[in-house]
């Protein structure tokens, strides 16, 4: 897609909430609607982080990263904006009508270049990215496969000069391929929110390391169940034959416990297996 | 001059009995047949004409009439012909039946008896009715044999019949067949020491083996659930005598009772594809209904391959044979159960593209998309499915580093001692404890129960989910040898519910 004119990059808006929002840095959250557990955590971390420092995170109110984002924000207690590429009243997926009312009410703001009732339509979300784009001064990118719309936005901050920043991921992971190609053509690395406010210009405000290592977790493991936390992965799904095969264990044993650190939260079960579970979040919907 | 011959009509598993009276008298020349007989009934006149003719009898040229009794009782079927042709063939001769004989075939023009299905239902029923001698075609006589104190006379051909009858040429009774026991240490074709890896799923399958739990496979293309589940038969012990029977009974209804082996020992694995209708599998057609795939699945396994494939309407109907294990249908003719006490083996793919969670290679479905595919698997039959296991795809380079796995023979020998436990505690399968014995049977511990009423409340979990965890629970302490269940028993069999996460 040809880049419009970075002079008229910012079209013509339809808000709900409060439009202009308020003063202060903008820093758009992207990435796939279909994210690992561990882009997932980055991004509501990110989200949050961001939020305290007072930063607008902006996203697109879509399936993962983008409502891990939003949502960690709020959770900062931040201002948070969601560029939609429907009409403003039309919540699209419908699951985030709760998010969008709750971004509303903390102060923020649903926009939209699309006229009122525009429906989801394939070819609207490329035009969106780049408002999104437009709106903020650093674009983040958390997990993005080949060809993600993630990357169309990665593509219009840099033709509107902006920064483009990207968290590693796992190099197991397809969904790393994205993060990783801005990463080595030059984007900004993120581990932390403290990158992502370094590049802002803003040192200020202290903050936890926003990532915390699983050994401050605050589980309550027990020994016996230590053994097999150590084995899982964060971001790699393990089946339960898998680490019954390194612990030399029966299967039936180690499932009983993978479902005892189930119950207790600090392991997830997935499609293909387990993860450790970063943190013990709300239950997502 | 009458005659009057016992027979009887098939209805599903159960039969009603038939008097066939033959009368021939003074008057014009003509063969009245009486009795509400349906159509193939009524063209049993033409068939019986020619072949007694056909066979050097004399056919009266008289007013013949043949009634059916019990006037009420529609009559279907072609097994009245040789009933029929031998109550006629006797009013001639004045002879009467021997005693408490019962006649079953079809005849052909030339006076051959042919196959008639269901004889060998119809045996045991007569031979519960206090029937000593039933005449049926030589084809199936060695079903008919199968039931024990029985007399079973093999008939080729309607002259030879009443040639015995009469005593001139007696038919040398068919010996019985002995239900030979094979090996008791046979796997089958397919062995589990062919999988390669797949710990967990090989470990459902022997729950549920030992069980008599349903089980779900769920995995990409090509990740081995069809192998695993052809497996089962192999490590469930082989049918006993009754359940034997009772598996031929399906059978002979559908005339699939090979004639050389009628009893096998080997429990019956039925994998129709998921175009099926209906009545395909749960039963159906016009008249009366006939055994589905469920019933001829009995006391074996079932195996429904890409489930969320199956039209919906058919998966709801499962619901209540999974239940109760048994079948009831009403067509046209009335109402017949079946038997369908089948282990329930599902397959399907956690999505459309089929490589949802696969690590290699990415799926290509829309969240709306795997969303609409899994609700295609109806909440209620998946709340029937006691173990619920993902099984994951062994990349071709690791197949050959893959451990081998454990041959059938030892696990089955494991399912057979977890099989007699529950046999000699409760006198039957976990899977088929109701909830007061559940109670009765399997109590647990204070630190269990709490385990599982937090995963209950924790994951939404229904009555009757808690109670199949419970019962899965039950199983794994009895392939471990213990009568009292422990927590980690609870933990194993929590640890085989998937979808309570994917909810």
């Amino acid at each position: 897609m040809s880049p419009p004119d970075t002079g008229a990059a910012l079209p013509e808006l339809h808000a709900r909430g409060r439009w202009p929002p308020p003063q202060g840095p903008r820093v758009a959250i992207v990435g796939s609607r279909r994210p690992s557990p561990y882009g997932e955590a980055v991004a509501e971390q990110l989200g949050t982080d961001l939020a305290r420092a007072r930063v607008i995170v902006v996203s697109g109110l879509a399936l993962g990263i983008d409502a891990a984002a939003h949502r960690g924000a709020l959770n900062g207690g931040g201002v948070t904006i969601a560029v939609m590429g429907t009409g403003v009243d039309v919540v699209y997926p419908a699951a985030h009508s709760r998010l969008a009312e709750e971004i509303l009410s903390a102060g923020g703001a649903l926009v939209s270049q699309f006229p009122d009732g525009t429906v989801p339509r394939r070819q609207n979300f490329p035009a969106r990215n780049w408002t999104m784009a437009a709106l903020s001064e650093i674009v983040v990118v958390v997990e993005a496969g080949e060809g993600s719309g993630a990357l169309i936005t990665a593509d219009a901050a840099l033709h509107l000069h902006k920064d483009v920043m990207a968290v590693p991921g796992s190099v197991f992971s397809a969904l790393s391929v994205g993060t990783h190609g801005l990463l080595r053509d030059g984007a900004g690395l993120v581990q932390n929110a403290r990158d992502v406010l370094a590049v802002l210009g803003q040192g200020g405000e202290v903050l936890d390391d926003p990532l915390p290592a699983p050994d401050r977790l605050g589980f309550a493991l027990r020994p016996e169940r230590d053994g097999i936390v150590a084995h899982l992965s964060d971001v790699l799904a393990l089946s339960a034959a898998d680490i019954a095969r390194k612990l030399q264990l029966p299967v039936s044993e180690v499932l009983g416990r993978l479902t005892a650190l189930e119950l207790d939260g600090a392991v997830r079960r997935h499609e293909a297996g387990y993860i450790r579970a970063l943190r013990r979040g709300k239950e997502r919907a | 001059m009458l005659a009057s011959v016992d027979s009887c009509l098939l209805a599903g598993l159960d039969a009603r009995h038939v008097e066939v009276q033959a009368d021939s008298s003074h008057g014009e020349v003509a063969f009245v047949l009486v009795g509400l007989a349906a159509t193939s009934v009524k063209e049993a006149r033409e068939r019986v004409r020619s072949a007694i003719r056909n066979s050097g009898l004399e056919f009266p040229r008289r007013r013949l009439t043949v009634n059916l009794a019990p006037a009420e009782l529609r009559k279907e079927g072609s097994g009245l012909d040789l009933p029929i042709a031998v109550a006629i063939a006797l009013a001639v001769i004045r002879k009467a039946p021997p005693p408490r004989s019962a006649f079953l075939g079809e005849l052909a023009l030339d006076g051959t008896v042919c196959h008639a299905d269901g004889v060998l239902v119809a045996a045991r029923w007569l031979h519960r009715r206090g029937y000593e001698r039933v005449f049926v075609p030589a084809s199936d006589a060695a079903e008919a044999a199968l039931v024990k104190g029985l007399e079973v006379i093999p008939c080729t051909n309607l002259a030879g019949v009443v040639a015995h009858i009469v005593g001139t040429r007696p038919i040398k009774p068919q010996p019985p067949t002995e239900p030979v026991m094979e090996r008791d240490d046979e796997v089958g074709e397919h062995d589990l020491a062919e999988v390669h890896g797949q710990e967990e799923a090989r470990r459902a399958l022997e729950v549920a083996a030992a069980g008599g739990h349903h089980l779900l496979l769920s995995g990409p293309p090509g990740a081995g659930k069809t192998m695993l589940a052809r497996c089962l038969p192999g490590i469930l012990p082989p049918l006993e005598l009754e359940e034997a029977l009772e598996v031929a009974q399906v059978r002979s209804l559908l005339g699939d009772l090979p004639a050389t082996r009628p009893l096998d020992w080997t429990r019956p694995f039925r994998a129709p594809h998921h175009g099926v209708s209906m009545a395909g599998l749960i039963g159906g057609g016009a008249g009366l209904a006939q055994p589905g795939e469920i019933s001829r699945a009995h006391h074996g396994v079932l195996f429904l391959d890409e489930l969320a494939e199956f039209q919906a309407s058919v998966l709801q109907a499962l619901r209540q044979p999974l239940e109760s294990g048994c079948v009831s249908i009403t067509r046209s003719g009335g109402s017949v159960a079946y038997p369908a006490r089948f282990t329930l083996v599902a397959a399907t793919n956690p999505c459309p593209c089929g490589w949802a969670g696969d690590g290699r290679r990415a799926c290509r479905c829309t969240p709306a998309m795997v969303d609409a595919y899994r609700r295609r698997l109806s909440g209620p039959l998946l709340d029937r499915i006691d173990l619920k296991v993902g099984v994951r795809r062994v990349p071709l380079e690791a197949l050959s580093s893959e451990p081998k796995g454990e041959s059938s023979a030892p696990v089955r020998e494991r399912v057979l001692a977890a099989r007699r436990r529950q046999l000699d505690r409760q006198g039957c399968l976990n899977a088929q404890l109701k909830p007061a014995r559940l109670r009765q049977c399997a109590g647990l511990d204070m630190t269990s129960r709490q385990t599982l009423e937090r995963w209950a409340e924790q994951r939404g979990l229904t009555a009757r989910g808690f109670h199949r965890a419970w019962r899965v629970a039950r199983t794994s302490a009895d392939l471990d040898s213990c009568e009292r269940i422990a927590e980690r028993h609870i933990l194993e069999a929590l640890g085989y519910r998937l979808n309570d996460v994917a909810a």
